[in-house]
């Protein structure tokens, strides 16, 4: 098999990008892509996409956005798991590659949820639960993450205070991050003070939807980060019928098994990018991924220390890019790795995505390397 | 955004309308949403389930962002209510959100869910309230 290596990156600042149509977006940002990985020959395309149909009207994304560069006679996916599209069309891609099939595959991740008004964000991303079940109901993710918070909270005994705590430090990073939505940094007070969206949780909480494009050029050949493992792992117990509501199933399967694939522990991870679409989900993904013992995150940033999570802001200052995230995610942590600007080089050689669908219904972990 | 799908509502009435679940005729385990295949032990051979409409409140929470359908009832409060095998999550109405505890009885009531419009359907489904 084939390793994979990731050649070339881009990203755009995330926000809100009403004069760019999202084939427009796509394409400036793949283009960029393979200007730095050095105009490698495509051979695929892999798409990820959350709204296009439901906010932008647009299937086969994919061929609009080579038609905008035309890139003629590659052949084009588009990768679907709501807001875990990123994470898991990078794994199809570099799967792609490792089976040897294609040589050189770019993937791209493109969302633009303020097109349409938020209201009509909330019955797009609604359509990420069960659609007859929860969605049908009025539930949706905010609902789903406000219950775990709930009975996380009282499970390990934590108060609102601790889990402010997450949108605090991920407003520190992203305060410095030039590519994020929301760059300024948030005192307790302000996350205390926010309103409430569902409780426990605050707007504070809630990572912003955000318009954004990010793309890496995959190859089988050298280049700057090595794909060391990844894993995909759906969860199949319906929201109803968790058994626990304080671990991210999903999230614990597929680091499990792409820590081994990469052969490597928590210990080894330098950095990781995780997915807190809510702050609540963003403790357990970090516990998830070994970083913190089960319920022990928040008491650690109780007690002063810093999780090595989110440099870039996480959903919660980067932006919820939607189906975009898991290819900002995987931006970020090749760039921090490097040490390129804006970000510092992290100490390790190794980081690593969370990517998630929905409030634990599907993760990607995807290990980096030098 | 548009307007929902006649045929997707009207093949969901025996859950929206009776809480019909699903138990393995196998081991017994029951599941709400239904299953096709038991998860636990693989048989096929499954039946019709009727939920209890009685139980308690697990836990909520009161949703203040809510989809357009849902305009002019919010805030929603959402919880999990244990009715007798199975948890099931949905809305809880006739409830002062503050006066709610977790563990306390709970009933299932119908309700209009969704006005669709000014040429949509009018559509039915259960719905939860605290036992008087």
């Amino acid at each position: 098999m084939t390793d994979v290596w990731i050649n070339g990156t881009a990203m755009v600042q995330t926000g809100r990008h009403y004069n760019l149509n999202m084939d427009e977006m796509a394409a400036r940002v793949l283009d960029e892509a393979l200007k730095d990985a050095g105009y490698p020959e495509l051979d695929a395309l892999f798409v990820a996409s959350a709204t296009a149909e439901q906010a932008d009207r647009q299937q086969m994304l994919g061929t609009y956005i080579a038609a905008r560069l035309g890139l003629d006679k590659v052949a084009t996916y588009r990768v679907e798991n709501a807001d875990g599209s990123g994470g898991s069309a990078l794994m199809a891609a570099a799967m792609a590659v490792r089976s040897g099939v294609y040589g050189c595959v770019a993937v791209v991740g493109v969302d633009k949820p303020n097109d349409v008004l938020s209201n009509q964000q909330q019955d797009i991303y609604s359509t990420a639960t069960d659609s007859v079940y929860e969605r049908y109901f009025g539930v949706t993710p905010a609902a789903q993450a406000a219950l775990m918070a709930k009975m996380y909270l009282s499970k390990y005994e934590y108060k609102y205070e601790d889990l402010a705590l997450w949108p605090v430090l991920m407003h520190k990073y992203g305060a410095s991050n030039p590519y994020a939505y929301i760059r300024k940094q948030a005192k307790l007070e302000d996350v205390l003070d926010s309103e409430l969206v569902s409780d426990p949780l605050r707007l504070y909480d809630v990572g912003p939807m955000a318009d954004g494009a990010a793309a890496a050029i995959l190859c089988g050949r050298k280049g700057v980060a090595k794909v060391l493992g990844m894993w995909s792992s759906a969860n199949a117990v319906p929201f109803n019928a968790r058994q626990d509501y304080d671990v991210l199933y999903s999230a614990r399967e597929a680091a499990e098994r792409a820590y081994r694939m990469a052969g490597i522990t928590p210990r080894d991870v330098a950095t990781a990018e995780v997915h807190d679409s809510y702050s609540i989900l963003g403790v357990l993904a970090a516990e998830a991924l070994g970083l913190a013992p089960r319920g022990g995150l928040l008491a650690s940033l109780r007690g002063g220390s810093e999780v090595r999570a989110n440099l870039s802001g996480g959903l919660k200052s980067r932006g919820n890019v939607m189906g975009a995230t898991g290819v900002y995610q995987a931006v970020e942590v090749v760039w921090q790795l490097v040490g390129r600007g804006p970000f510092k080089r992290v100490d390790g050689s190794i980081g690593v995505i969370h990517s998630m669908g929905g409030v634990d219904a599907t993760s990607t972990v995807v290990v980096l390397g030098l | 955004m548009e307007h929902e799908s006649v045929p997707l509502y009207w093949r969901n009435i025996p859950s929206y309308y009776r809480l019909a679940a699903r138990r393995c005729r196998k081991c017994g385990e029951v599941y709400y949403p239904p299953v096709v295949k038991c998860p636990r032990c693989g048989s096929s051979e499954l039946e019709d389930f009727q939920l209890p409409h009685e139980g308690e409140l697990v836990e909520f929470t009161v949703l203040r962002s809510v989809p357009t359908d849902y305009m002019k009832q919010k805030p929603l409060v959402i919880g999990l209510v244990k009715l007798g095998p199975v948890k099931v999550l949905g809305q809880i109405v006739d409830a002062a959100p503050e006066k709610l505890k977790a563990g306390q009885r709970m009933e299932v009531v119908f309700r209009r869910v969704v006005v669709d419009g000014k040429y949509g359907l009018v559509m039915y489904g259960y719905k939860f309230r605290p036992r008087p």
